[in-house]
């Protein structure tokens, strides 16, 4: 047997079966034989060669365990599986899959610390082999993130045929390990509020396609959902309704649900603009605010901008984002720094007063000095838009990241300036648009991102075009990303999945994917999701998720 | 207390504080008071006892109480509709609702009151849904009258809109049942056209009963009429035939992915129920692959490569439309679906027929030799025995547009006509004098936009694109090109979801809101009833309305714009 590069697998023909192995994302190495090989009754994991198991790690195996019972899901072939009745009915069984660990350490350190750990530190590869003889499984990593990320991929190996959880591919070798550092989703819960089990559900969903880092962009200028100790008023008088909030408590639930599943929050408070609803409990600190027409004074109603030339707004600002900072155990966090609006500021008497023959750029570097200085105070990273390093004089610290998002043509731009980056580019990347135009009024408007971007669309997607050799180290990685001016929990699951993870599989496997031979892939990942409770969305008819190939544009 | 026409209420009132009813009724007057819904709030008929009812009746005057109570949808304003609770001191409380059926069913024993089903039977330009509502402020009964069961339950879904929920202040769970804008007064409320539907394809993928019947309560919330049911395609065969068993159990994706003779009674027995007719669609010639699986002699060009030249979307297949043999069993086929349904329509669609498909199908040529036919003649002779098949069970035959506009195939002069391609080619339609229903995909079609679904196809458009967003719905003209005389052929129109991209998963999102704005363009017409024209301006705050109390009601319609914009009509407008 002989591990595949996985471009080489990719274009294969067994590829192109779905009663082959559909992995998501596709391993690194990987190869697949051709014996049908059933998971036994008495199946079990074993733990006993590790030199502890740490209990997130523990509760990750019985979920993993848990999904061999009960997804259910039948192979995507026109029977569904039943014509391998006989074949799985004298296939051998595999009574164990035995955990392993190669590193040095004495103890294992819990998944929940390593999903939180510096992104450029953080291992996450793995090896699994199934033998096809019946014989021990064994997943081996030098961590317990790597051993998580296999424990995800054994879980998607299976099929069932009446009661009988089975793969016709033993033996199965894999060799695995993300090609970026940084897999992201970012979920906007100010446009409109999702409560806690939306944001459980969604992270269980990324953690099934090894998504690492949900950046949750938690408040803007419609809502301020989050409860910030000493600042309380701004939820109470922010959010949409007293039950529409995020307690610190909340925010502690889903942080350890996350890093419990190997992600990391990264939260942001997006200053100075998208603050207008800070002005229902300090509208000293708030430049014109809900200034009318809004068109004039910011992107989307309602406008409002932080007033970043008051020495006073500064300072709150300061404290107020240190005091958010510390309900989040991330390395990094977000000032955002998005869409300032030049007009807004140009028309405030209180800003041209505090600006005293500074511009605003000299303000903004002021304050963003300030405000990133407080946050390193407490051992934070910034994070920024791409704004903030591209269109404005201010000075970043070097350890910055920047969020590319105006345009993917940006991204060179910020390499060359030696920034660390963050794909997020809207032609690529935004699981909004194209859902018409969503400020009223407006018949004939289409969504400004126009239009829908498919998940072919992103899977096309080159994460150092234009990037030289050395530029190339600055690519973190990538995310989808949901603004939800048109979104809420009734449409949460169907707007992400299964696109987001497009973006999943392209920044862990590489860029240079066929999206032909992705497709019964992604069929499967979604028929699995909606086995998990996970509304996503059909990508084709089932006639074509059971027939690979028959509905290709060539077929 | 002074009644106040819409018409000189200011622009800032109707945007801002209008009762948010959806469909807006072409008649309505409305006040400002609050009036409180009674805990021993009941609804009688009037004349009748309560057991003389209609089954159906009864159990729509039980849903509308049950919902008063548990829509709790808390008003569209910041804080909730918290303000009005202290704005009004003492305002009046309303216990009962009366529904007066005219004539009145008379004395005595024998007094029969006809069902909703009876009158959502009836020919679709036959139906009388009007009805009058007139709510008093002072708490006096409210009154629903109509000239049928179904007037009254047009009625009822008009008053149950009128109501918001206020939670008391420190008592979660506990709040009060109010409307704000008390006495409201429609008078003679009607559609402007009968058909008011929606399109529902369950064969590119398959919706489990529950989710037919969700969408059903959506539809009559909006007053809608007709249920189109696109129950077969290509793709899959979910229809249990009784006299073709073998259809479902070789078409349908699997064992539970199929509809048996009792759920198609059910949907349709639950549709009628709620003011809903069914028009089940079998499409053919075209559109029908799956027969093959079990009936291959009856298909040409099965599931030939490539695709595209024989099919507009795969798996390619039609029927031998010039043989005797395919023509006898397409007949027996639709008879014996036909035959269980009691609407008055029935589609045989007959859209997009492949004309390589025919050409290269060697039966076929071998068949239009022996009987000296061209193509259009043969399908002439097909169409021809499959409609009288149809019309011979009280029928009236649904068509696409191609069959009237693009094929020479004679059609009955009732036959209804759907235009799909272009809402320019209605005029066409009416200018042959058949009836029209408003289908175009240009304005209607709720699955354009999410990216080209043919796989193999990276960076393309649906073929419809783009999304067809409300507000370019709502902007749809019935009449357009159309002369005054060609009017009385509009019976209506309606929004459809074709399924390759939709599934359980998807479906209420994917549908509502939408959709409502067609059952507003069809039952308000142009004109609201201040006598504006309407607009997506005015129609904005209502629809974010009826959106938030269909979540209520555990239907998943999607968000319009943020929260912040619901609260203020106006303020998130381009």
């Amino acid at each position: 047997m002989m591990l595949l590069r996985v471009s080489q697998v990719l274009l294969g023909l067994s590829s192109l079966s779905s009663s082959a192995l559909a992995l998501w994302p596709q391993p690194r190495e990987l190869s697949t034989g051709t014996t049908p090989l059933k998971l036994s009754n008495d199946f079990s994991v074993s733990t006993k060669g590790l030199p502890s198991t740490p209990n997130d790690l523990q509760d990750a195996i019985r979920r993993t365990q848990g999904f061999l019972r009960t997804d259910k899901l039948q192979a995507l072939v026109p029977d569904r599986g039943a014509s391998s009745k006989s074949a799985v009915g004298s296939a051998r069984a595999l009574r164990s899959l035995r955990l392993a660990y190669t590193g040095t350490a004495r103890r294992l350190t819990s998944l929940s610390e390593e999903a939180i750990a510096d992104v450029e530190s953080r291992v996450e590869g793995y090896t699994l082999t199934v033998p096809a003889d019946g014989g021990e499984a064994v997943l081996q990593a030098n961590s317990t993130l790597g051993l998580f990320r296999g424990l995800t991929t054994f879980g998607q190996i299976w099929y069932e045929l009446e009661g009988t959880a089975y793969t016709l591919v033993a033996p199965i070798q894999i060799k695995d390990e993300p090609l970026y550092k940084y897999r992201g989703f970012m979920l906007d819960t100010a446009r409109n509020y999702f409560p806690v089990d939306d944001i459980k559900r969604t992270l269980d969903a990324m953690s099934w396609v090894k998504i690492n880092t949900l950046h949750w962009h938690i408040v803007d200028s419609q809502s301020f959902p989050l409860v910030v100790p000493g600042f309380q008023t701004l939820s109470e008088k922010g959010a949409y309704n007293a039950k529409a909030v995020y307690t610190p408590q909340n925010v502690k639930e889903i942080i350890d649900y996350a890093a419990a599943r190997g992600i990391d929050v990264i939260a942001e408070i997006d200053t100075p603009g998208h603050t207008s609803i800070l002005a229902h409990s300090f509208p000293e600190h708030i430049a014109c605010f809900e200034a009318s027409p809004w068109t004039k004074y910011a992107n989307e109603p309602p406008a409002g901008q932080l007033r970043l030339a008051s020495p006073a707004t500064v300072n709150f600002t300061s404290s107020l984002l240190t005091a958010a900072a510390k309900l989040f155990p991330s390395k990094f966090f977000s000032t955002g720094g998005d869409e300032i609006n030049a007009n807004c500021y140009n028309e405030d008497a209180e800003t041209q007063k505090d600006l005293a023959g500074r511009t605003v750029d000299e303000a903004l570097d002021g304050f963003t000095q300030a405000v990133h200085g407080a946050l390193k105070g407490v051992g934070k990273t910034a994070v920024v838009w791409e704004e903030m390093l591209l269109d404005h004089k201010v000075k970043l610290a070097n350890d910055t990241v920047v969020l590319v998002w105006i345009s993917s043509a940006n991204v060179q731009a910020v390499a060359q300036a030696g920034y660390r980056l963050v794909h997020a580019s809207n032609d690529f990347f935004y699981l909004d648009c194209g859902a018409g135009a969503w400020v009223g009024n407006f018949p004939d408007g289409n969504s400004w991102c126009d239009p829908f971007k498919t998940w072919q669309k992103s899977y096309s997607f080159n994460p150092i075009a234009n990037l030289t050799k050395e530029q190339e180290k600055f690519v973190l990685g990538g995310q989808h990303l949901l603004w939800t001016e048109q979104a809420g929990p009734t449409n949460l699951d169907e707007k992400i999945w299964p696109r987001a993870a497009s973006g999943a599989e392209l920044f862990w496997t590489g860029p240079g994917g066929d999206v032909r031979a992705a497709l019964p892939r992604l069929h499967d990942l979604q028929y699995r999701f909606v086995k998990r409770g996970v509304k996503a969305t059909p990508l084709q008819p089932e006639w074509c998720a059971l027939r690979p190939g028959k509905c290709d544009l060539d077929a | 207390m002074k009644l106040l026409p819409l018409f000189i209420s200011s622009l800032s009132v109707s945007l801002r504080s209008a009762n948010a009813l959806w469909p807006v009724p072409r008649n309505l007057e409305k006040g400002t008071s609050h009036l409180l819904l009674s805990p021993s709030f009941d609804i009688q008929v009037e004349g009748v006892a309560f057991s003389d009812v209609p089954g159906d009746l009864q159990g729509a005057i039980g849903r509308t109480k049950t919902r008063l109570w548990e829509d709790r949808l808390g008003r569209l304003v910041p804080g909730r509709g918290q303000s009005d609770l202290q704005a009004s001191a003492a305002p009046g409380s309303l216990s009962l609702l009366t529904l007066s059926i005219k004539p009145p069913p008379g004395e005595g024993k024998g007094a029969k009151v006809p069902s909703i089903t009876s009158e959502v039977l009836k020919d679709v330009s036959a139906r009388d849904e009007s009805y009058s509502l007139h709510v008093p402020a002072d708490g006096a009964p409210a009154r629903i009258s109509a000239n049928s069961s179904l007037g009254l339950l047009r009625g009822l879904g008009t008053f149950e809109q009128l109501w918001y929920w206020a939670e008391k202040g420190g008592e979660a769970g506990t709040g009060v049942v109010y409307m704000h804008e008390a006495p409201v007064v429609v008078k003679d409320d009607r559609p402007a056209y009968p058909y008011r539907g929606f399109m529902l394809d369950t064969a590119r993928n398959f919706f489990p009963v529950p989710d037919i019947k969700r969408t059903l309560d959506a539809m009559s919330m909006v007053k809608m009429s007709q249920f189109h049911w696109h129950v077969v395609d290509s793709q899959s065969f979910p229809l249990e035939v009784p006299e073709f068993p073998e259809l479902a159990q070789k078409g349908a994706y699997s064992e539970k992915e199929k509809y048996s003779t009792q759920d198609v009674q059910d949907i349709v027995k639950y549709a009628a129920e709620r003011g809903i007719d069914v028009l089940m669609e079998i499409d053919i010639p075209g559109h029908t692959a799956i027969l093959a699986e079990s009936h291959p002699e009856h298909i040409a060009c099965l599931h030939a490569s490539p695709w595209s030249q024989y099919a507009n979307e795969p798996p390619a297949g039609q029927l031998r439309l010039a043989s005797a043999a395919t023509a006898d069993f397409t007949v027996a086929l639709i008879s014996a679906i036909a035959s269980r349904l009691p609407g008055t329509l029935f589609s045989t669609g007959g859209d997009e027929i492949n004309q390589n498909c025919y050409r290269e199908d060697a039966q076929t040529q071998k068949d239009l030799k022996e009987s000296g036919k061209t193509l259009e003649q043969a399908l002439d002779g097909f169409t021809g025995r499959v409609h009288e098949a149809v019309r011979g069970r009280g029928k009236r035959v649904v068509v696409w547009e191609e069959m009237a506009l693009e094929h020479q195939v004679g059609l009955a002069n009732d036959t209804v006509v759907m235009v799909w391609i272009s809402s320019k080619n209605a005029a066409k339609v009416a200018k042959k004098g058949f009836h029209v229903v408003h289908a175009p995909s240009d304005y209607f079609y709720l699955d354009c936009g999410a990216g080209e679904w043919i796989g193999n196809s990276a960076g393309t458009n649906s073929w419809c694109d783009p999304f067809k967003s409300w507000q370019k719905a709502y902007t749809f003209d019935p009449l357009a090109s159309l002369t005054k005389d060609q009017a009385s052929l509009v019976l209506g129109g309606q929004q459809l979801l074709w399924a390759e991209q939709s599934s359980p998963e998807n479906l209420d999102s994917i549908v509502w809101p939408r959709a409502a704005v067609s059952a507003e363009i069809f039952w308000t017409g142009p004109r609201l009833p201040s006598g504006a024209s309407r607009s997506v301006g005015e129609a904005l705050p209502r629809l974010h309305d009826i959106r938030f109390r269909m979540v209520q009601r555990g239907v998943k319609a999607i968000a319009l714009q943020p929260l912040w914009c619901a609260l203020r009509p106006g303020q998130c407008d381009s």
